[in-house]
Parts: C-alpha cells; structure tokens; sequence
C-alpha cells in the first residue's frame, strides 16, 4: 500500500510486495517552476537547488552489515568513502557487474518465490530484509539550503534509484520508495535546520520490486539519476494538466488547463499566455485561484491551429504566471504543448491527425559504456539527432520511464514515443522458453496489485504533459491477468487522448478485449504477421520489438516493410534494439579500452552478449545496418 | 598483339613459372595452387589462394543452429586438398611436364596463355570438388574461375569463394560497389560509388563475427606498403587489383581468416594484425534478422548445397 504518517523505517517493507512508497509525496506533472519570467528564460531556477555531486558513502554487503544510526547528525562518517551521485554502485567498483536477460539475478545462488505466488507472506518474510545477496549502499550527504528558502516549502526529489530506497533527514525517517525509474519526492520542510543538514540514504539492490524489474540488462543499483532540493512559493501550482485537443476536422483546437494549487489562495491569480512557436502573442489571460483548489484554470479554442508531427513538431508556448494579491511574482511555469491526435479509425487503422501512421521506430535503453544507465545530456542529444539523421521517427522506453528531459527531447524533435511502465516479470513466467506462470506476478494477485498501478500511475502523472507520448505502454513480458487489465483501466480513466499498448496479453488472449488498442508482437516473422492480418483482424498490427540487431544482423528487413504497401493495418515496428548495452573497460592485457559484456565479470549465471543487440555499438558508432534501417525508414 | 611470345613459362621440377608483362606467377604442383604473384616486384600472396566455405558464425547463426548445420563446411574450409591439376598451353591440354618429361623443355619457352586448373576434395560427406582455374593471358592478366560441384546430400553453405591471405597489412583499399558492409539480405541501403577505405577495418560486433562483406562489387584494389622481403626497403605504395568477371562479385578485406573470427570471443582475443586477407566470393548467405534464437535466414538468401556455383573475377597489378 501506499502509506503516509511513518515515522519509523521498517525493512520488512523489503519483503512485502504490498509495501512500495511510505510518505512520498503523489506524482505530478513534470512542470518547472521559476521565481521570475527572466529566470524561466535563462532555465535557471532559483527554486531548485542540485544534490548531485561527492556524496558520502559506506557499501554494506548485505542487510545485517548496515552501519547502524548511520542517519543520526552526529553519527561519525569519517571513514566513509566518496562516491559521485548520480552513479552506479557497481561503477564506483563495490559490487560485481551482472548481466542477465529473463532468469532472476539470484539465479542458482537463491531460491526465491514472489510472496503469495507458490510462497505465502510468511514464506517470504526475511527473503530480502535479511538476505545474505543484498547489498545496501548506504549514503550521507551535508547541505545547507539557500538563505532565500527560509520559510519555504522544501523538497527533495530522486530522479532513479535502483531498486528500493529508505530516506532520512537530520535523523529523521522521511520515506520509502520503490520503482526505480520514476522520480520520488519527499517533504523536507519539518526536519530542515536553518544550516547544516545530513541526508541519509540506505539503498537496497534487491526487494519484492526486483520481481517486478527483471529487464533483459545490466543489473545496477544505487542513486543513478538526479537528486534535487526543490522549493516553492507560497502557492504553487503542484500539478498541471495540458489538454490540447484539435477539433473534428483539425482546423481548430481547444486547450484545457488543469491545477492543482498548493498554499494559500487568497487573492492569488494566475496570467496564462500562449505564444505561437514564433513567440507571437495568441491568448491571454487571468484566473483568480480563489475558488480553484483543484480544477479547470482556463480554457480556450484556437480557431487556427498548426499539428505536431514527426515532419513538423509544431509547439505553442504556454506560460502560467503566479501572482499574490499585491502583484508580485509568485512563481512562473512555462510549459509547451502541440495538437495531434492519434486514434484508430473505423477500418481499424491507426491515424496521427487522420492520416495512417507508420511506426519507423527503435526500442531505446538509457545507456552509456562507461556510467551505464548514467547517461548525459549529450548522449540525449545525440541519440536523438542519430535518430533523425536515420529516419527514426519512434522510440519505445524499453523497458521503464527514461530520464525526465528525453521527453522534452521527442516533443521538440517529433519523435513519438510509446512511454512504457517500469514493468517487466519475464523470470515468474517464461522457464526455458516455455510458458510456466504458476508464480506469475503481478497476475490476477491482489497483493501485487497496488504496486503496479502505482507505476502505472508514476508513468502516467509524471509524463502526462507531452505531446510526444502517442502510447502508454503498461510494461514488457510480464504475462497477462487482472492486474495489468486494471493499469489499463487506469490509463483509460485518465487519458483518453492515447492509446495503450501491451504485448504480453498474447499469451492471454482470453484478456484481450480488456488489455491493449493494439494488436502488438515481438520477433513475429513476416509470415506470421500477414496470418494474423488476413484473418479477420480486430486490432491495428505493430511489432513492439523486430529485428533483433544482436552482432552482425538486420537482414530482411525489405520483408517486414513491404507488408506495409500490402496491408494498412500493419503499422510498422520497432527495431530491437538502439544500442548495445557492454561496459568499457580498460583491457588488463592490452591496455586499450575494449567492451565487455555480460560473463566477462566472473558473474554468473549469465547471457553474455545477448545484450549486444543496438543498432549502435556501445560507444554510439553506428553499426553498418544503419544503412539499411535509414534507407527503408526513409521510403515510408 | 605486338609481341607474339608475351608469357615467358618456366617448366620447373615442382611448380610452373610464368613470367609477363610487369609480372610473374609461380603454381605449385606439389602444394596446389598459386604460390606467388608478383607484380612489379611485389609479392601478393602469404599461401596459396584457396577455396573458402565457412564464415565466422554470426550471432544469427548460432542462434539458428546453422554453424551445426553447415559444420562440414568448416572442415572443408581447413583441410580440403588439391587432387588434381591440369594444364593447357595455348587453350590446348597437355599432360602435367613433371621431370623427367619437363627435360625437353628450354630456358627460352613462350606462350600466349596458360591455364592451369587445381581440383579440391572437399573432406565433407559426400565430398564434393571445386576446380579452381586460373588463365594467364597474354597482356599479364590473371583470370580466376571458381567452381563448386553442387551435391544434393550437402547442407547449405556459409559461403563460396576464394581466400587470399597476402603477406603484410593492406594500408586501405578501394571499391567500386555498394556503401558500407552489406549482405545479400541487406543490401537496399548501400549506395553505389566508389569508396576508399583506410586501413581493413573490422567491424567491431561485440563478439567477433563475420563482417566486412562488401556485395555488388566491380573491383577492388589493395594497397599496401611493406613486403616480407628483407631486402626491399622501398616503402612506396603498391597496389593489386580485382576486377569483375561476368558478373559483379562480393568481397571481404580484413585482417583475419574467418577461423581467426571464429576463435575469438571479444575483439581484444583478436590476434595483432598482421596480413591481409581477401575474399572474393561468388556466394554469400544473408545475415537474417527476424530474432537471434532460432529464426533462419530467408531461403532466397542461402547458398543451397546443391547447386553448382561458378564465378570469375580478374587480378591484375596496377
């Protein structure tokens, strides 16, 4: 369950499937704010305040091994090491490298069943709060806050922590999170000394979460995404909703913008500008909060608009101004926002502003050779303009939400994105390639159930803002029963502007008419995908993963894309993968940087190369199949 | 022809010497083949061009099973012996001028052509051959012919053509032929040009794996600098160049054989690089793509066992 009010830490919350967040504060809306409209220009917030950097650090091996009253102010961490945050704990050097694709990381080290599966609650208890496998980094870091904060409402947010986080301020319990690739806040405001503050931060490799992350990867864990200290202003718009929706005939469009207010409203209003992408004035204008906790803010239609698409990722400029009753300044958000519309139409083809569209797209997962799933804003930025370069006009998160800015990235550059949940439980279904789902989780498993709405809910809040996102997509290989139907409810109660996506309900095609607007395979060879499309078909076709780009690779591809002149409810795909995923390393012979991959560790049991499947090597050199994708991707 | 006796031939005790224009052949009887080709003074061969079968498994292959398949191919590829050899003089067949028979000839011996054939046993079940032909003609040219007797009871094959490992590292080399690496399955996106490339790069596949194949090609030219000569300071490029037969051929140039590739689990297990090794090929099997566990390549892109293979390509210096 999701708790509030826990003043103590309990690390049975390790065992239990039902214990995921403690005290965090609810995803929202992944808006900035700023203390000036000069500040919101500059991207410099004076409300924000980065965490990253030299953080203390002390690598216990497993769960009794913790140094205890490590969150006190006055407890000695002298003797700690240094680590730099964001980074991986294996990277800094205290844990082994592991790859492995389906299996379980404990794999022939462990037995393990997910509680209440084939092993009860009871079973379960102690599997991994008091298992001899799982490491714990344990963090400390001083800061102060600016002297311009006083008073104000303080929060710190994680951006990625893998895979289960206990955090303390001053001593302090503050909270618990799970899901490690969706940001958590905590509430600092009640502990906060005026100078001198520790936060304390113990960081588990393994929990009941582990189930739930077993992506084809590198298994990390540690602080691996930004840490910030956010302040806000006396009122603060805390979470934003942008509905732009074109009309019928996508000649106009109406923009609703949803709030929800924080502090005291008295006499505060709120100025809302919108700007074509020239910066050109379209609509202004004033709301008093008074009346508004939660709720519309304002409305209006634009009787001439411009669509966002890959061709063109058209953005208006929205600007939300916060001012009290005596006018000043309270806080400026600047957000943007494009009009498209994805839908399938009567024919069961799938339409981006009512034309067929066609998935040209490559399944992404964060890496960077020497940090891991560490990457920068460069290889962002990179990535992206790869995927320009290279006709690439998709990206699914394979396999869990990407770093906050990525999103940014796809909205300006037209890049549609299928934004998949942190899901994926490969290992509790899939036994040497046979469907096995006696200790499937989630499942039907009410005890499991809670845990992955609140990722469904994590993807959903924190993104819901960009136009980029066509698909959410409810996780990867990870089976099919009631509690994946309920993430899909959820998304359908909350966003009937997307579509939603899932592949795993193949298996369960008894839950297809609860489960996914897509009929979606992975690795379905062109014949197999023309059965499916003569035979009565009752959704649009995509492939969520094709073309496995493993070594030397991408042969036939010529066969998938002429199936796209032949049949309009076959949509295209994508490619598996973007890059390889092998570790640089300073070869002990040689000397020369050489890449490592999945074995090379003395970690066992392994995949090896198996995750050598990018369409770049693991250093962004294209492989030369690039060739071949911007060439078909370019003919469509 | 201005010179009527351009190729001078030297019907040696084990092998049989040619000499023309700018250039000289050696075949060798006992160890099958051509042992060297010099052009402008220059050796280009390390061995004996040989028939080359097998790739280095690709991660599509293993995936599929098709190294188990085709695994005849890499005995083949290592230990197939030259059972036969004929030769003609002027397009005319004579009996093989081992000595004594070879006494009748003179340090003064000419011809327009010579053709001399090597057969190969291949040590698969049933074996099979491959004839092997190579036809000096009259301005210096070296034409190659290679043929695979296509057996009914044999698996597909990686791959068909000649092997040709030369003695030191290729500076680079240039082509007329399609961009990139390419394959019979992946081939649409390369763009047709000449290309120069640096050194012989090898594509760094995670696991090292066949790579650098180079379909459609019209020629090709290896550029080097250094020789194995001890007495050859001269450090002035040279250059050998293949040119198309009837038909466009495919090509590697990189610095390992196949078994090299195939040994080696990272690119670092990769022995230095030292020698040059190029392969025209007249068949080439398609990389696939579908998935890396059990999807095979598309049948219009294998090299079915049964079927003869014949092609041709011309060597020459430059």
């Amino acid at each position: 369950m999701s708790q509030q009010n826990q003043h103590q830490p309990n690390l049975k919350w390790l065992d239990d499937p039902q214990v995921f967040r403690v005290n965090a504060l609810p995803a929202h809306s992944d808006h900035c704010w700023y203390r000036s409209s000069q500040e919101a220009a500059a991207q410099q917030s004076s409300f924000r305040k980065s965490l990253n950097g030299h953080w203390q650090f002390n690598y216990a091996k497993d769960p009794r091994q913790i140094s205890q009253n490590f969150a006190e102010v006055t407890f000695d961490s002298s003797n700690w090491d240094d680590i730099q945050v964001p980074g991986l704990i294996e990277f800094a050097g205290y844990h082994k490298f592991h790859y492995i694709n389906t299996l379980y990381p404990w794999e022939g080290h462990h037995f393990r069943r997910p509680a209440f599966t084939t092993a009860s609650k009871q079973d379960a208890q102690g599997q991994f709060s008091q298992a001899p496998d799982n490491p714990v980094g344990q963090y400390r870091k001083h800061f102060h806050v600016p002297v311009a904060w006083q008073n104000q409402t303080v929060r710190v947010r994680f951006e990625g922590v893998q895979t289960a986080m206990y955090l303390w301020l001053n001593g302090h319990f503050l909270g618990y999170a799970e899901d490690s690739f969706s940001p958590h806040e905590f509430d600092l405001t009640p502990y906060l000394a005026k100078d001198d503050n520790v936060l304390a931060v113990a960081v588990f490799n393994a929990s009941t979460a582990s189930y739930l992350e077993d992506q084809d990867m590198f298994r990390f864990f540690g602080i691996f995404r930004d840490v910030t200290l956010l302040a806000q202003p006396q009122v603060h718009l805390e979470d934003i909703s942008l509905r732009p929706v074109p009309s019928s005939d996508l000649q106009s469009g109406t923009l609703t913008i949803q709030a929800q207010t924080v502090g005291t409203l008295a006499g505060v209003t709120a100025a809302v500008a919108v700007k074509d992408a020239t910066g050109k004035s379209l609509w202004q204008t004033v709301t008093s909060l008074d009346q508004i906790q939660s709720g519309i803010l304002a409305q209006t239609t634009f009787q001439q608009i411009r669509l966002w698409s890959n061709d063109e990722p058209y953005l208006y400029q929205l600007q939300i101004t916060l001012h009290d009753a005596t006018g000043h300044v309270l806080e400026v958000i600047p957000m943007v926002f494009g009009f498209r519309r994805i839908e399938i139409n009567s024919n069961k083809v799938m339409l981006l502003n009512g034309q067929r569209l066609i998935i040209k797209g490559v399944n992404r997962h964060e890496w960077n050779a020497t940090s891991g799933r560490v990457i920068t804003s460069a290889n962002m930025d990179q990535d992206i303009a790869i995927m320009k370069a290279n006709n690439i006009n998709a990206v699914r998160t394979s396999h869990y939400p990407n770093h906050l800015t990525w999103y940014d990235r796809c909205d300006q550059q037209g890049i549609y994105v299928m934004a998949e949940n942190n899901l994926e439980s490969h290992g509790t279904w899939q036994k040497l390639g046979v469907v096995e789902p006696s200790d499937n989780v989630p499942g039907n498993l009410s005890q499991w159930q809670a845990a992955v709405l609140d990722r469904a809910q994590n993807n959903y809040q924190w993104l819901k803002n960009h136009t980029s996102i066509l698909w959410w997509s409810l996780g990867n290989e990870s089976y099919a029963g009631t509690d994946i139907a309920a993430m899909e409810t959820y998304y359908k109660q909350q966003d009937p502007s997307r579509l939603v996506h899932y592949e795993g309900v193949f298996h369960r095609p008894e839950f297809k008419n609860r489960i996914s607007d897509l009929e979606s395979r992975m690795y379905a060879s062109p014949d197999e995908i023309e059965t499916y499309l003569q035979n009565n078909p009752s959704k649009p076709f995509i492939l969520c993963e094709y073309m496995h780009s493993m070594g030397n690779s991408v042969g036939g591809l010529q066969n998938y894309m002429i199936l796209l002149t032949k049949y309009p409810m076959f949509q295209g795909g994508f490619i598996w993968d973007f890059i390889d995923q092998a570790i640089a390393v300073k070869d002990e012979i040689s000397g020369q940087t050489v890449f490592r991959y999945g074995g090379d560790f003395d970690d066992r049991p392994s995949d090896y190369a198996f995750s050598g499947d990018g369409l770049l090597f693991a250093d962004r050199t294209e492989k030369p199949a690039m060739q071949e994708v911007r060439y078909y991707y370019g003919k469509f | 022809m201005a010179n009527s006796k351009p190729l001078q031939i030297i019907y040696g005790d084990g092998t049989l010497g040619v000499t023309g224009p700018n250039c000289h052949y050696i075949f060798n009887y006992s160890r099958g083949g051509l042992e060297s080709l010099v052009y402008a003074g220059k050796e280009w061969l390390y061995r004996e061009p040989k028939p080359t079968f097998w790739r280095a498994s690709t991660d599509n292959d293993r995936g599929n099973g098709f190294p188990q398949k085709a695994s005849q191919w890499l005995g083949a590829e290592l230990f197939s012996v030259v059972k036969e050899i004929a030769l003609q003089v002027n397009q005319k067949p004579i009996s093989l001028p081992l000595a004594p028979a070879n006494n009748r000839y003179t340090a003064q011996e000419f011809a327009e052509e010579i053709q001399i054939s090597f057969t190969y046993e291949t040590p698969t079940v049933p074996t099979t051959q491959v004839t092997v032909t190579y036809t000096v003609r009259s301005t210096g040219q070296l034409h190659v012919q290679a043929h695979y007797h296509g057996n009914r009871q044999l698996p597909e094959l990686p791959r068909f053509g000649l092997e040709f490992v030369m003695p030191t590292l290729a500076t680079g080399f240039k082509y007329a032929g399609l961009s990139g690496e390419t394959y019979p399955d992946r081939m649409a996106g390369g763009v047709s040009g000449t290309y120069q490339i640096q050194g012989l790069p090898v594509t760094p596949y995670l696991v090292p794996q066949d790579n650098g194949i180079h379909m459609a090609s019209h020629w090709l030219q290896i550029s080097r600098q250094s020789t194995k000569d001890n007495s050859d300071l001269n450090r002035i490029p040279f250059q050998l160049k293949f040119s198309q037969g009837q038909k466009p051929f495919a090509f590697s140039a990189l610095p390992y054989t196949a078994l090299e590739l195939e040994n080696a689990s990272h690119q670092e297990d990769l022995p230095l690089p030292r020698r040059t090794v190029v392969t025209i090929l007249g068949a080439v099997r398609g990389v696939g793509g579908i998935d890396s566990w059990g999807a095979d390549v598309a049948p219009a892109y294998r090299i079915p066992g049964d079927q003869d293979i014949i092609f041709d390509f011309n060597i020459a210096g430059v």
